[in-house]
């Protein structure tokens, strides 16, 4: 028997050689030269004699075993497995696996229930340890699977396109075929799985209450309980690492069935082509792309379709009349009736006949509040006036009303014929 | 009906130009992208009016859909369409996972020729003989689409190959054309 501390030491001080020909051969065997090898990589400053004596330590400690009738070597299967959990480098197990642990549950509950009936609290005490070993064992072999399925993923995940698909995705419908489906049927509500841990359950509760009723073997009351909360427990974590796991490869499992229908689907598209002609074969499905050409033309339907959707919501702003308490009140222009001015001119070139007067001035001397247009429209209409004498002046005058200037052939006061005024 | 604030659009002019160009706006294309990402109820509201067909594909890309290709048009796509099914033919039958490769290899001159070789027959229809011809009249192509982008030393195909992909799936005895005997 070795100490076990004396193994543990080797192991920590031999990990990296353990750890390397752990990966490099994966439980396969390998000779003493390749131990070896490992150790002079690890530790390349070791002499060869100090290699073989640390070879033969591994050998002595029963780390590494020779193979039966062989001289080649392999690791020890439980420091195998050890380091599998370690390194989390776990393979998938069989679903197969966790149906006979549930299988030996069940033989076990039965006999926990019978030891219960003819009150042998030894064997009720033997019963509840053993399960309680099943079922950690359980767990263990759903987290150990869970994460060999994570491997799985990664390594399908892998950026590795050389490989084919078929090899790529393997290990995933494996995974699939052989533990997720048969272990979601296990797990099913309506499965064996969860029958069994019914039973299990209602037999631990009666004799938790026997034992209640009895007051007989109290301490192991609380075992009992223990064991009943960890199958539930189990239960759970079961589903939910199932449930994981079927989330992980689920994904990969329909790229694959994608991925194959492409392929699949493009020879067959080929040979179609090949057959009838690209242009046969393809016009119909070929994406369309908008154009440069098509840029520029409003031919195309959807554009005049976009076009008369515009028209529909189109509204002439409506004319509105103004009402009549809108319209501004109408502001008279500062000027005289034109009655009363033709009358004073009258009245005032009656008596000054004999030299004739610009009439212009006239205006402005008479109304000198008026703007020069108003005075211009009061002249205007003198001289379309057939009553009054009035006559053009010959020569071009500039004449100054209201700040503003102008030049024209005025009008003058005088008998004479009727000329139309050319105002500038 | 949207509100659209123009000035919110700050990439407008360059989107509407590549778009009604035939352009696919893929994630590559980071401003533009980021931009119709965030507007893109605005954008859409505003190219619907101008009669644009704005389509948003969930695999990263934007493009103006169409109904009909001019003659042209339809040539180059038949002719991106051919490449693209003859690609993932190669790749399946060299044992590579032809959805990975198709997006993650890059394809170079040589790869040209040699599809080129293996399917004359298919080529010749399209009037492509030879591997730079190809490059030419596809490969250039696809890149003015926003289908494929220009590296180092050939050219990498992006997300709206989808669209050939989806079409791929489409195609089946049916949709023949041609006049039977």
């Amino acid at each position: 028997m070795i100490p076990a501390k004396k193994l543990l030491n080797t192991l920590t001080e031999h990990w990296g050689v353990l750890e390397l020909l752990f990966k490099r051969f994966k439980m396969a065997d390998f000779s003493l030269k390749d131990v070896q090898n490992a150790i002079k990589q690890k530790q390349p400053s070791w002499s060869n004699e100090r290699i073989y004596k640390e070879t033969n330590r591994l050998l002595n400690q029963d780390i590494i075993i020779p193979l039966a009738k062989s001289s080649q070597l392999e690791i020890n299967r439980a420091i195998a497995d050890f380091a599998t959990f370690l390194l989390q480098e776990e393979h998938l197990g069989l679903a197969q696996e966790i149906n006979v642990l549930v299988d030996d549950l069940a033989r076990l509950g039965n006999r926990l229930a019978k030891a219960g009936e003819i009150e042998d609290y030894d064997e009720l005490r033997r019963f509840s340890r053993i399960m309680d070993d099943r079922v950690r064992k359980i767990m263990k072999l759903f987290s150990h699977n869970e994460n060999a399925i994570l491997n799985i993923v990664e390594q399908a995940k892998a950026n590795n396109a050389v490989q084919s698909l078929q090899k790529r995705y393997q290990a995933v419908i494996e995974a699939f075929d052989e533990y997720i489906e048969p272990m979601l049927e296990m797990v099913d509500i309506r499965g064996d799985f969860h029958a069994c841990f019914n039973t299990i359950e209602t037999q631990i509760s009666l004799q938790i209450e026997q034992i209640d009723r009895l007051g007989k073997s109290y301490q192991d009351k609380r075992m009992l309980e223990q064991l009943r909360t960890r199958i539930l427990e189990m239960h759970l974590v079961g589903r939910e690492s199932l449930r994981k796991s079927a989330d992980m490869l689920m994904p990969l499992r329909e790229e694959l069935r994608r991925n194959n229908l492409i392929t699949r689907q493009a020879a067959k598209v080929l040979g179609l082509v090949r057959k009838n002609g690209v242009d046969n074969m393809l016009s119909a499905v070929q994406p369309n792309f908008v154009s440069d050409s098509q840029r520029f033309s409003l031919g195309q339907q959807r554009h005049i379709i976009a076009y008369m959707a515009g028209l529909v919501d189109f509204e002439h702003d409506e004319y509105e009349l103004p009402e009549h308490q809108d319209v501004p009140a109408y502001q008279s222009p500062n000027i005289p009736d034109y009655n009363d001015v033709k009358s004073q001119f009258k009245k005032r070139f009656k008596k000054a006949t004999k030299k004739s007067q610009p009439l212009l001035s006239f205006l402005d001397e008479s109304y000198p509040d008026l703007d020069a247009d108003e005075m211009l429209f009061l002249y205007q209409k003198l001289i379309s006036d057939g009553d009054l004498e009035i006559s053009q002046s010959q020569e071009k005058v500039k004449i100054k009303i209201a700040q503003q200037h102008f030049s024209l052939y005025p009008f003058n006061s005088s008998p004479a014929d009727d000329k139309q005024a050319t105002e500038q | 009906m949207t509100d659209i604030n123009l000035d919110d659009l700050t990439h407008l002019q360059a989107i509407n130009k590549k778009l009604t160009s035939g352009y696919h706006i893929s994630e590559q294309d980071t401003l533009m992208w980021q931009e119709l990402d965030q507007h893109i109820d605005a954008y859409r509201a505003l190219f619907n009016a101008l009669g644009h067909d704005l389509q948003h594909d969930s695999r990263g890309y934007y493009y103006f859909g169409s109904d009909e290709s001019t003659p042209n048009m339809g040539k180059i796509s038949r002719a991106i369409a051919l490449t693209i099914y003859i690609l993932i033919e190669h790749y399946a039958n060299t044992g590579k996972d032809p959805m990975r490769a198709l997006f993650d290899e890059v394809n170079d001159l040589e790869l040209m020729q040699t599809l080129v070789q293996i399917n004359k027959h298919l080529f010749d229809q399209l009037e492509i003989f030879s591997g730079s011809d190809l490059r030419k009249d596809v490969y250039l192509r696809m890149v003015r689409l926003g289908l494929a982008r220009e590296v180092e030393n050939g050219f990498m195909l992006q997300a709206p190959i989808y669209r050939y992909i989806d079409a791929l799936m489409e195609v089946n005895e049916e949709t023949y054309l041609g006049d039977d005997e």
